[in-house]
């Protein structure tokens, strides 16, 4: 091998390991989740997804010097529609029509206040984990305040089942979109338990009865 | 002698060294029968990883992929649903957050009007819950690779052990108890050998754990005991 041949690709193969190795590793949630299994509450629930929410991402550089971005906006759209649709009789997302011609009982407004995560190189084990902190609000027909509610959801991957060739952002990927789905558990779950939540179901459909 | 037989020799010993060396696994299968059990030709099962919180620990996705195509293959082959289409049919109550601990919250699952008429329309007959894992126990020796303009190569030798321990939990979804539990485990040395080229031969150890517990949980299921 001739002496400029050998150094053009000893560059290639430096600037290769750095772009794996260093550069920004970007994980986006896919955009399926499916239509829980409940029974619904007769009532049309219209939902607020914000330009905030839509275009939400996580970037945080860690000690090992790797960049990563999560990319959550994108998939919260399907995650509300999948979720209001299985809980509601009628769902409406509100592409800024005010809230008074909507011709809903409800609105929920959600809003991602953080993203935290950790590689199995922090935490010394198999998993990566991804922590959603979301905000939501309940607002009646007019707007008015009905409720406010944090939910802090939770999704883990295990390493070991990406491994090979794969690299890291399927794994991370994996935990993100698990921690979205918990989102929709843990909402559903929540959601009849919050008393000012109860107390407007239970007027909602004294009115309708 | 013509190149042919000399490569048909070394291909054979190559051949017969994997299969000596590469086949040392134990493994050993208990059941523990709770209730009768029998499944019709409509009846499914389902195998799913054990991922119940606050647990850290999680099955590997493909053991239980495994075990779901070894019970869905050959002879008495039985319908298996897959986990994603099952998990995703039955959406929020088997994620981690939601999913039964034991067969005593079957029948708080079954009572529910959509999930039952789910099941149904699945013809889910059995829940499979698959907890364990695989790990390395042992390991030892050493590897040296070395590269430079006139060639490259290895020398050394490595040997390790694995151990798959697993355990799978059967629930009868029709009764809303539990039909028993089946335990595979295997253990298995693999060595690596390099003089220039290292030569693996691996203990299919995970891999012998699966298929004992596809072959058990069929006759199990069919009750052929």
């Amino acid at each position: 091998m001739t002496e400029p041949v050998w150094r053009t690709t000893a560059w290639l193969v430096v600037v290769c390991l750095w772009l794996t190795g260093c550069g920004t590793a970007r994980v986006s949630v896919p955009q399926q989740f499916p239509v829980p299994l409940v029974e619904r509450i007769p009532l049309a629930m219209g939902v607020e997804l914000n330009e905030a929410l839509k275009t939400w991402a996580h970037t945080e550089k860690l000690e090992s010097g790797r960049e990563w971005q999560i990319e959550l906006g994108s998939a919260q759209e399907p995650l509300f529609r999948s979720l209001l649709t299985g809980m509601f009789d009628r769902m409406t997302v509100l592409e800024g029509t005010p809230i008074g011609d909507a011709a809903v009982d409800g609105v929920l407004v959600p809003a991602i206040e953080e993203l935290q995560f950790s590689t199995p190189d922090q935490t010394r084990t198999e998993y990566f984990e991804v922590w959603i902190r979301y905000r939501f609000q309940l607002l009646d027909r007019n707007g008015t305040l009905v409720a406010e509610w944090p939910l802090t959801a939770y999704g883990q991957s295990n390493a070991r089942n990406f491994g090979g060739m794969q690299g890291q952002e399927p794994a991370l990927q994996a935990a993100a979109l698990a921690a979205c789905r918990d989102a929709m558990a843990f909402f559903i779950v929540q959601f009849h338990q919050i008393p000012a939540v109860q107390t407007w179901l239970t007027a909602q459909q004294g009115a309708r009865s | 002698m013509t190149p042919f037989p000399i490569r048909l020799v070394c291909g054979g010993l190559v051949a017969g060294a994997l299969t000596i060396l590469g086949g040392c696994v134990t493994s050993t299968v208990q059941e523990i029968r709770e209730t009768n059990t029998g499944i019709l030709p409509t009846d499914s099962i389902v195998v799913l990883g054990r991922r119940s919180r606050p647990s850290n620990a999680e099955t590997e996705l493909d053991f239980v992929s495994c075990v779901s195509k070894s019970v869905g293959n050959g002879r008495d082959k039985l319908n298996v649903i897959g986990e994603q289409t099952f998990l995703d049919a039955m959406f929020p109550w088997f994620e981690p957050r939601t999913a039964p601990v034991n067969a005593r919250d079957l029948p708080r699952l079954i009572g529910s009007a959509p999930l039952a008429a789910r099941m149904s329309e699945l013809g889910l007959r059995y829940v499979v819950w698959i907890d364990g894992a695989t790990r390395r126990t042992e390991q030892a020796g050493s590897l040296t690779c070395t590269a430079s303009p006139a060639g490259a190569g290895c020398f050394g030798f490595l040997t390790w052990e694995n151990d798959s321990s697993y355990e799978a939990s059967i629930w009868d979804v029709r009764s809303g108890t539990s039909a028993g539990k089946i335990s595979s485990d295997a253990v298995g040395t693999s060595y690596m050998p390099a003089v220039i080229v290292p030569l693996p031969f691996i203990a299919p150890v995970r891999s012998s754990a699966c298929s004992t517990m596809g072959d058990q949980l069929k006759v199990f299921l069919q009750q052929k005991s």
